[in-house]
């Protein structure tokens, strides 16, 4: 990877070369917390930042996309157009970076990649920026707290500086045409390494750190602890909506007020939500909150890396937050982390 | 590496590898129901482009097998589809009835016959009841076909025993047929269907037909007889214990209600046959067909891509599939 220097100073101006002939979405502080918002100067722009309340996916999985048009009386499509905006996202951290680049292999890198993914996610620079670990931060854990491809241009704060990761050939002729990216001096290499140390140094200790998760997945299918988990959960699926990685959705057909033609929608969905499983019938696959959080978190954290090599869970901490039952991937190591060293159980 | 300029839709006539007919430039992707793009594009090419956008077939025979279920037979109108449409037993397709939505139904015709498909379909709620009621000549949207299906290369050459329970005879019809078609690539071949009542046995012509033939053992049972009925009586298990069978050298399939595989399957474990010879099409409701939406899951498979159609020794490392 190429890297280069530039100062802090020169943030804005490369944001403005952007937004020359990009729509520029970046962390903006709201009432409702940190969130991804489209800026109109660098100045709304809050690039240090812990999380942001929803994630980014919202840009390349909409909640809700139309894929085409029909026409219900003669029971056909009708033609339709979508537009994908040409987008930079600035800001992203290293965890929603991997999250997306899961994305890719279910949408993008597949047998039959999603067209309405692959024209948002190729119309659309990732620049990402470092961060420091908040309490509910375990990307480490997972690997996930270093993004190794899937950005654009990538900026670690090196202390009034910045060290830029170039990647792509598109990002960094904007940032050689707004910027002076110089070669990196030792003590800034110094200062890089610095900043790494101190990050790996900064996260939340009580999160046990539990490897073979994966593996005691599996050993504990049958646990008297889904139910205990499960029972909690409400339903609500602000879990998967939170989610970086989540990307399970529902199809369906709304019809305009004329009662002619309609849209076949994509809506997002979750695995938690009671009737995923319905099959036609009404038999319910997942009938209770003990089968379907058990579900989700083995998705996340043993059924995606059987099938795609890595967890689907990136640490992000976001569903530690929005889920009211407290029902979480941390919960899980910590079950797995007391499991066996009390012989009263 | 995002927004490369691929001109995968460029004036050129160049078409690149699918779903990237997105414009890279302008950023706009366009659905042309009749398909009629700046150059000539095969099927498969037009299918690949969108995977959701289903093409119209129009219903061109409708037969009423029993009370409850109907085989419908379709042909697409775009010929270009219908040339590129080919499915392997097993695999499913998607049904759209616009407005009403979209529903996954098994294909019940064999890949030997083609320019047209049929799906056997159950009155069993809003979607299915719509379906129905439409007439020849209507149209509906079809995108397809998705999923793995029985193993047809693995199975030739060696003994065959299929077993179905109700409407599981819908995907497995698709398999006998087949070998039907091709019987001389097949060994022993024995059918075993189940039905609660006479009235509930569907291709009851086909299968009084087939009952006195040499090459095809059959057994057609039901649970609760009538005073016409002449064929067995009981579970479709039963007959597994006593048939001759060469282990080694046997392949079962099976499709029925859920609840009927366990006990096949344990019948034919008994009989020696190996894990991973035995096949089962798992139910589920696949929404996308494609492996992305997550309705399908079980544990870490999708069973519109991984299956419908498992071995029992994948069902067995499947968390949660039986």
């Amino acid at each position: 990877m190429l890297y280069r220097v530039i100062d802090a100073s020169e943030i804005p101006l490369l944001v403005n070369a952007f937004m020359e002939s990009y729509e520029v979405v970046a962390p903006v502080e709201t009432d409702q917390g940190v969130n991804f918002e489209v800026i109109d100067s660098p100045d709304e722009m809050k690039l240090d930042y812990i999380s942001t309340v929803v994630s980014p996916k919202k840009y390349f999985l909409p909640p809700k996309e139309e894929l085409f048009r029909f026409d219900a009386q003669a029971n056909e499509v009708l033609p339709t157009c979508v537009e994908f905006p040409k987008r930079v996202i600035f800001g992203m951290h290293s965890c929603d970076i991997n999250a997306m680049n899961r994305l890719d292999l279910v949408f993008k890198d597949c047998e039959r990649p999603d067209p309405y993914y692959v024209g948002r996610r190729e119309a659309t620079l990732i620049v990402g920026v470092s961060c420091m670990p908040g309490e509910n931060c375990f990307c480490r854990l997972w690997g996930a707290d270093e993004a190794r491809y899937g950005y654009d241009l990538f900026l670690t704060d090196i202390g009034g500086k910045y060290l830029v990761s170039m990647s792509s050939v598109e990002a960094a002729n904007i940032l050689e045409r707004s910027c002076n990216p110089r070669v990196a001096t030792d003590e800034e290499r110094q200062a890089f390494r610095n900043q790494t140390r101190r990050r790996q140094q900064s996260f939340n200790a009580d999160i046990p750190e539990i490897q073979e998760v994966a593996l005691l997945m599996d050993a504990f299918h049958k646990d008297p602890f889904w139910e205990e988990l499960g029972s909690r959960c409400l339903g609500c699926t602000a879990c998967s909506a939170v989610c970086p990685s989540c990307f399970c959705f529902d199809i369906v057909d709304e019809m305009d007020p004329d009662g002619r033609c309609g849209s076949r929608v994509r809506l997002q969905d979750s695995c938690c939500s009671p009737d995923f499983a319905v099959v036609a019938g009404g038999h319910n696959f997942r009938p209770d909150g003990r089968t379907r959080v058990r579900h989700r978190m083995y998705h996340k954290l043993n059924g995606f890396l059987m099938t795609h090599d890595r967890m689907l869970c990136v640490g992000c901490g976001r569903c530690v937050t929005a889920c009211k039952a407290d029902i979480n991937p941390i919960r899980v190591l910590e079950f797995f982390e007391r499991k066996g060293l009390d012989n009263d159980e | 590496m995002m927004n490369s300029l691929r001109a995968p839709f460029g004036n050129d006539g160049h078409v690149c590898e699918c779903a990237q007919h997105i414009n890279s430039i302008s950023g706009r992707m366009e659905i042309d129901p009749l398909g009629n793009y700046s150059y000539p594009l095969s099927g498969q090419e037009l299918m690949a482009m969108n995977p959701y956008r289903p093409w119209s077939a129009r219903i061109t025979s409708i037969t009423e097998l029993t009370e409850t279920e109907k085989l419908f037979e379709f042909r697409f109108i775009d010929e270009r589809i219908r040339n590129a449409f080919r499915h392997k037993p097993g695999q499913f397709v998607e049904v759209s009835i616009f407005g009403v939505g979209e529903a996954p139904i098994s294909i019940s015709s064999s890949p030997t016959k083609e320019g047209f498909f049929e799906l056997c379909v159950r009155r069993a709620g809003a979607f299915t009841q719509v379906l129905h009621e439409m007439q020849c000549g209507d149209i509906v949207g079809i995108r397809g076909p998705f999923g793995r299906g029985f193993p047809l290369d693995l199975m030739r050459g060696h003994d065959v025993l299929c077993v179905a329970g109700g409407l599981g005879i819908a995907p497995l019809r698709s398999l006998i047929n087949n070998i039907h078609d091709e019987r001389s690539s097949f060994k022993k071949v024995t059918i075993i269907y189940g039905s609660r009542t006479p009235s509930e046995v569907m291709f009851r012509d086909q299968f009084e037909m087939w009952r006195h033939r040499k090459d095809f053992d059959l057994y057609l049972t039901v649970d609760h007889p009538d005073d016409g009925w002449d064929g067995h009586v009981g579970l479709v298990t039963a007959p597994i214990p006593t048939l001759e069978l060469n282990p080694d050298d046997t392949f079962g399939a099976i499709c029925g209600p859920p609840v009927m595989y366990k006990f096949v399957v344990e019948e034919m474990r008994k009989r020696n046959i190996s894990y991973d010879h035995i096949y089962m099409s798992f139910e589920r409701h696949m929404k996308c067909g494609m492996g992305k939406c997550g309705h399908c899951q079980i544990g870490h498979q999708y069973c519109c891509v991984d299956g419908p159609v498992f071995n029992y020794w994948e069902a067995k490392n499947i968390q949660g599939s039986m």
